[in-house]
């Protein structure tokens, strides 16, 4: 363990001296936006998503008037789109970034205490281990959730979000061209209104646990995560007894 | 006359003009959505060109393809079968029986080699040896084979031989089969629909024997000039569907005003098929127009993406039946439960160790 | 060695064994075997449905609400009829009413089946077994038009009209491609039409092409297509709207108006085409009249029409129901389709498998599980069938039989149900048309008296439909809009369990459904078809069908050309989609 420094220049009232933690910064800023852009778009999209499938109530009077059920589906598209071009940012940044960036876009499947990480984890929560180990960047239980749940899932949805946005486009269009294979696939587009609609509910379990996990983990692991998320900065709360 | 007789020869020596000829030539290049270059090109292969040989086979089905080819309005199917095809087998309709019927298919394949379209209506089975469906005391898959091997194209009519349809639905007892998994060497065109539209079989059918070559399919094998679009795409009730105007109950008030019958599990959002354009019997009407919803009837598997009353199809997986929501929001509950009780053990927990601020043990 | 069934025929399979496979000209695959004697006449028939597709299996576990759609893809020929039945079984089974204006919309489309597939099978299934094309290249047109005009007003009847028609045929024929008359039996002593009657035959035969897709737009108003139209349990899924906002997009006036004139050109078409054509042609036929079958013995009706909505009482059908048994014309026994002891399926000579197959089941307990396996006397091997054994189970035709009995059905035996009824509606015509041609009542009992039924039917059905059509036009004028009962179309207000049964008299006979519903799912699905009826293969007592009994005793001119074979399964419609489905 590096050893804490007392910062001199910071007291309380009793004059104690405050504890400098060790902080890391993590994640960067290009990260942090993404990911409360891509938060905002999800939950539009949950929201949307379920709409499509499930209306309101029938809006009155001449269709003229009306235009509900195309504004749904616009803020659906609008937010799928924006996601989808947020992803290829985050990819592109998985390069560009520093090495944390990369973290949810691969295992480490060939990496022994990797897999020991993920039991250590396991047990963790299944309060079978007294203490959590700290991580600079996700902890390996979170890093296989991230990459197995959230990346595919979410690259799973911009697949077969723009294969079904392609019916409404035509045979033409470029979204028909690069994703029309998924009817090759699925020949019946119904099935592809089927996954992606259960895909929906595997991201809206993955938030679920995250948001969970996030505020668990900021109160037990002794490090700091939510504001990890705002700031950039991991702090690690331990002090040396 | 020989063989070689054309179908302008035909119709001329019936008394036709030239002028009506040239008429029906447009209206059939209209139909077909060909324009006006497409009339001169109809009139110069029907001028050209022998009758083409059709062998009209029937597997596993309920002949309701061969129902709707006889009620095709333009060209009339009285004129297909006596002056652009050559109908020469076709168990529904034909005079010969037994083995005079049996003989033409031996002579058709022997004189028409690789000349000849075999158009096939249902499909085999392939359970019991084939003998759920006996033909000649023969498993029908046989007899498929044998003249899908000499033909020049093969027309596979309907859901059935698209796609396997009803018979091929969940639990499909006899293995049916659709024809392009048990004949794999040839070009297949599929006409899917249960039936498919009467003017979208005969325009199949005359757009080979005008052009001599197939029309142009998609992904899935279908003639793109009639299956690239929803039936959704072209509804007349799409602005009420972008309104957010629905039907909520049978014969409501938004059924009378001709709403969108999305609420009742209309499949026209993931149908591919000409109703809602072409629509049916000369244009009468349409599943929707007549007001019960598309049941996709054109689609892959359509049988088991029910129930046809909801807008979810039904997913069996673990032998319990569920639509994505209903899955989907036990699992989030699921998640969220176990959340919670983590949550309350987690807190319980942290009252009785208290966080101490140290570092834990080194391993 | 001759044996005799309990049903009254001496089966001697002695003789030489004629094969044919494939029976065309019907629905589905078929096949025939006949053993004939010395004279070439019939001595012992085996009929043979060679096809099994399993909708009863596929329907397991389904919503209720949905098996209309399947079971109307049990057959496309009769299409609508199977999903007429099952929305009746399952609103029997979850006690839901409907609203008149769906009784009529129904009635009518039932009707209009019935013409259509009446007039298509006599046309362009039958026909040719009467009829021979070839012949009528030598009709001189004159007399054909003197000959169409003595015995219909029909207009399109003229020297020039058969002349032009004639000249196509020829040149069609002098093309070498013969298309579907390829291979005909065409010259054969059976046929005994002159040419100017086959002449008239074969234009109305393309008339009657021509016009059959104008009448199946009645199924594409109210259904929105046809073949296999839709259907709603409740009701019926188009709205009326005739005077409101958006009423273009419902049955409004243009609608009726051309539901109306189809009507109107129906009727026209089965007074002055249809029914001329089947008499002239009888007149021709008059001592052919084999092929009663059981016709003369045991027939079977369970009528349909309601004239009101949910009252399934025969006092308000207008096809009659009934059964005669031992051709006792003098009493007319009810039909209860409940009782677990009049209607019941044996399998002991089809491809099926129960518990015990000396017993029959009765449809509500019935069981669908095939069993593909030859008779220990079949020629040939079981995937390359020469000859089948009867003694074994030989078809995939299950044997349905009311009280032990095997029961012909179809428009004959509704017609000598009413007739026997008394019913001057069934009645009147009949007579007439037996008075004309000069037969005495026991000619009904033949090939061509369940020829003459049809289109006998198929006018009296045409009519009806103008009935119907009038009475939707009444209601709707006296308030009533309303086409569609929802008070329990959720299935969270069903029972857990409960059991239904829904019947029409389909074109080919009586049809009927029994379904079993239990925690809002199909628990069993049961469908007896008249062909199942008709085409049965033996019983376990050894009473033969209605397909079997009616070859028997026939003589043929000669037996490598079957057309006595085919004219007489024709007589029947088969349809063997339905018959196995
Ligand atoms: C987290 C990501 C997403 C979620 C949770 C989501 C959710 C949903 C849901 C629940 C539906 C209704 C499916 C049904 O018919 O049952 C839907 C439909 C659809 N989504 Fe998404 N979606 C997501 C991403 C996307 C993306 C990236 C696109 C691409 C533009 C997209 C395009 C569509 C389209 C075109 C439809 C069909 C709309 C219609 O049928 O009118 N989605 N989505
Ligand atoms: C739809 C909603 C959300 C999605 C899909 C989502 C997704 C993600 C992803 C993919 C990461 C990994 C970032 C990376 O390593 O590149 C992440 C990290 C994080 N998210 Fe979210 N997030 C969502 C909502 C939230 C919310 C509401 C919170 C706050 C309570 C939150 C807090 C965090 C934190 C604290 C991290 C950093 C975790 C760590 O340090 O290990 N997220 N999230
Ligand atoms: N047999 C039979 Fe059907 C009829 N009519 C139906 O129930 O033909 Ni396909
Ligand atoms: S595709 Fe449908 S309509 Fe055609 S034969 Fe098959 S079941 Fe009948
Ligand atoms: S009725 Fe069906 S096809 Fe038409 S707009 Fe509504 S959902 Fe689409
Ligand atoms: S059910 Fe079939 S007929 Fe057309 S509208 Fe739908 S594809
Ligand atoms: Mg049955």
């Amino acid at each position: 363990m590096t050893e804490l420094t007392q910062v001199g220049d910071i007291s309380d009232s009793a004059g104690e001296r405050a504890v400098a933690r060790r902080t890391v910064y993590v994640y960067q800023a290009p990260v942090r936006i993404w990911h409360w852009v891509n938060a905002l778009c999800m939950v539009t999209l949950f929201v949307t998503g379920y709409l499509i499938a499930t209306p309101p109530d029938s809006v009155t009077g001449e269709a003229y008037n009306h235009f509900q059920m195309g504004y749904i589906r616009f803020v659906h598209f609008a937010a799928g789109q924006t996601m989808a071009a947020m992803f290829l940012l985050r990819i592109y940044w998985a390069f560009m970034g520093n090495a944390h960036a990369s973290q949810i876009f691969y295992i480490p499947f060939w990496r022994l205490d990797f897999w020991k990480g993920v039991l250590h984890e396991i047990r963790w929560y299944a309060f079978l281990e007294k203490y959590p180990k700290q991580y600079i960047g996700h902890n390996p239980l979170a890093h296989t959730m991230m990459f197995g749940v959230f990346t595919l899932g979410t690259l799973f949805m911009i697949v077969t979000g723009f294969a079904l946005y392609s019916e409404g486009a035509g045979r033409e269009s470029w979204q028909y061209k690069m994703f029309g294979w998924v009817f090759s696939i699925f020949p019946n587009s119904q099935d592809v209104h089927t996954y992606h609609h259960l895909g929906m509910w595997v991201l809206v379990s993955f938030t679920i646990l995250h948001i969970y996990a996030a505020v668990r983990e900021d109160i037990m692991s002794r490090q700091s995560i939510i504001s990890s998320m705002i700031s950039g900065e991991r702090q690690f709360r331990d002090e040396d007894a | 006359m020989s063989v070689a007789e054309t179908f302008y020869e035909v119709i001329r020596r019936q008394g036709i003009t030239r002028r009506s000829f040239t008429k029906f030539c447009s209206l059939t290049a209209a139909s077909m959505g060909l324009g006006a270059t497409g009339a001169a090109k109809v009139a110069q292969a029907l001028e050209t060109k022998p009758r083409v040989p059709v062998i009209w086979m029937h597997g596993l089905e309920c002949t309701c393809c061969s129902e709707s080819f006889i009620r095709s309005a333009h060209p009339l199917v009285k004129d297909v079968v006596l002056s652009m095809i050559s109908l020469d087998y076709d168990d529904t309709i034909m005079a010969a029986a037994g083995f005079q019927a049996d003989a033409i298919l031996k002579e058709t394949r022997e004189k028409y080699k690789g000349q000849y379209i075999l158009a096939v209506e249902g499909n085999p089975p392939l359970n019991e040896g084939g003998m759920f469906c006996i033909d000649g005391g023969r498993p029908f898959v046989e007899k498929l084979k044998e003249m899908a091997a000499d033909a020049s194209a093969i027309i596979a009519w309907g859901a059935c031989a698209s796609w396997g349809c009803v018979q091929a639905a969940k639990p499909n007892p006899t293995q049916a089969t659709p024809i392009d998994k048990v004949i794999t060497d040839k070009p297949i065109i599929k006409v899917p629909g249960c039936p498919p539209i009467a003017e979208v079989m005969t325009g199949v059918v005359t757009f080979i024997t005008t052009f001599g070559r197939l029309p142009e399919l998609d992904r899935q094998g279908r003639p793109q000039m009639f299956y690239s679009q929803r039936i959704h795409d072209k509804c007349y009730r799409r602005p009420h569907f972008d309104a957010g105007q629905f039907v909520e109950q049978w014969d409501d008030e938004n059924a009378r005003q001709g709403r969108c019958l999305y609420k009742m599990g209309c499949k026209g959002p993931t149908t591919y098929n000409a109703c809602s354009t072409v629509r049916w019997n000369n244009g009468v009407s349409f599943p929707i127009q007549s007001g019960h919803g598309c049941i996709g009837c054109s689609e892959d598997g359509f049988w088991d993406k029910g129930p046809f009353y909801e807008r979810l199809s039904n997913i069996n997986q673990f032998g319990v039946e569920a639509n994505a929501d209903k899955v989907g929001m036990a699992a989030a509950a699921t998640v969220g439960v176990a959340v919670a009780a983590h949550a309350a053990i987690t807190a319980v927990s942290r009252v009785k160790v208290k966080h101490d601020g140290k570092a834990p043990p080194k391993a | 060695m001759t044996v005799q069934t309990p049903n009254g025929f001496n089966l001697d399979n002695s003789g030489k064994r004629i094969v044919v496979d494939p029976v065309t000209r019907i629905e589905g695959h078929m096949r025939v075997e006949v053993n004939v004697d010395s004279d070439n006449v019939i001595r012992n028939a085996v009929s043979t449905g060679t096809m099994w597709r399993g909708i009863e299996v596929i329907l397991r576990g389904r919503d209720p609400r949905d098996a209309w759609a399947f079971t109307e893809r049990i057959c496309g020929v009769c299409t609508g009829t199977h999903a007429l039945t099952s929305v009746r079984a399952v609103e029997d089974a979850l006690k839901i009413t409907i609203p008149e204006n769906a009784n009529s919309i129904r009635n009518i489309m039932q009707l209009t089946l019935q013409v259509h597939d009446h007039i298509v099978h006599f046309y362009h299934l039958h026909a040719l077994d009467w009829v021979d094309v070839v012949s009528a290249l030598s009709a001189d047109p004159k007399a054909t038009s003197a000959l169409a005009q003595s015995i219909s007003p029909w207009p399109l009847s003229s020297p020039g009209y058969f002349r032009d028609l004639q000249g196509r045929l020829k040149r069609f024929v002098d093309s070498g491609q013969l298309g579907p008359f390829k291979n005909g039996y065409w010259g054969s002593k059976a046929y005994r039409l002159p040419p100017e009657a086959n002449l008239m035959a074969v234009a109305h035969y393309l008339e009657a092409l021509d016009f059959q897709k104008e009448i199946v737009k009645i199924h594409t108003i109210f259904g929105g297509k046809n073949p296999h139209p839709n259907w709603l349990v409740g009701g019926v899924p188009c709205p009326i709207n005739v005077d409101g906002i958006g009423g273009v997009g419902a049955i409004n006036m243009e609608r009726l108006n051309y539901v109306t004139e189809i009507i109107d050109r129906s009727i026209e078409f089965t007074d002055q085409v249809y029914l001329p054509d089947v008499a002239a042609i009888g007149s021709f036929y008059k001592d052919w009249l084999y092929g009663g079958g059981l016709s003369s013995k045991s027939v079977l009706a369970y009528g349909d029409v309601p004239e009101n909505a949910n009252d399934y009482s025969p006092r308000n059908l207008l096809l009659p129901q009934g059964a005669i048994i031992d051709g006792n014309l003098n009493e007319i026994h009810p039909v209860n389709l409940r009782d677990p002891n009049e209607i019941q399926e044996f399998v002991t000579h089809s491809w099926y498998k129960y518990p015990d197959e000396t017993k029959g089941l009765h449809p509500w307990d019935g069981v669908t599980e095939p069993h593909y396996q030859l008779g220990p006397n079949t020629k040939g091997t079981r995937t390359n069938i020469e000859s089948l054994d009867e003694s074994g189970k030989y078809s995939w035709i299950k044997s349905p039989r009311w009280k032990g009995h095997a029961m012909e059905v179809g428009p004959l035996a509704r017609w000598i149900v009413g007739y026997a009824q008394n019913k001057p509606e069934f009645k009147e015509p009949v007579d007439k048309l037996l008075k004309d041609l000069g037969l005495p009542v026991s000619a009904l009992f033949s090939t061509l008296g369940r020829t003459a039924a049809r289109a006998l039917e198929g006018q009296w059905a045409a009519y009806k439909l103008r009935h119907f059509q009038n009475k939707l036009i009444a209601n709707i004028k006296a308030g009533d809009s309303s086409t569609a009962n929802v008070d329990k179309w959720d299935p969270k207000s069903w029972p857990s369990e409960v059991k239904g049964v829904g019947f029409t008299e389909a074109p080919r006979g009586a049809l009927a459904h029994w379904i079993k519903i239990k925690d809002t799912k199909i628990e069993n699905y049961q469908a007896v078809v008249p062909t199942t009826w008709n085409g049965s293969p033996r019983d376990p007592k050894g009473n033969i069908g209605a397909f079997e009994a009616a070859l028997m005793n026939t003589p043929m001119a000669d037996p490598n050309q079957p057309v006595e074979i085919l004219r007489t399964l024709h007589s029947f419609d088969p349809c063997l989609a339905c018959s196995t489905h």
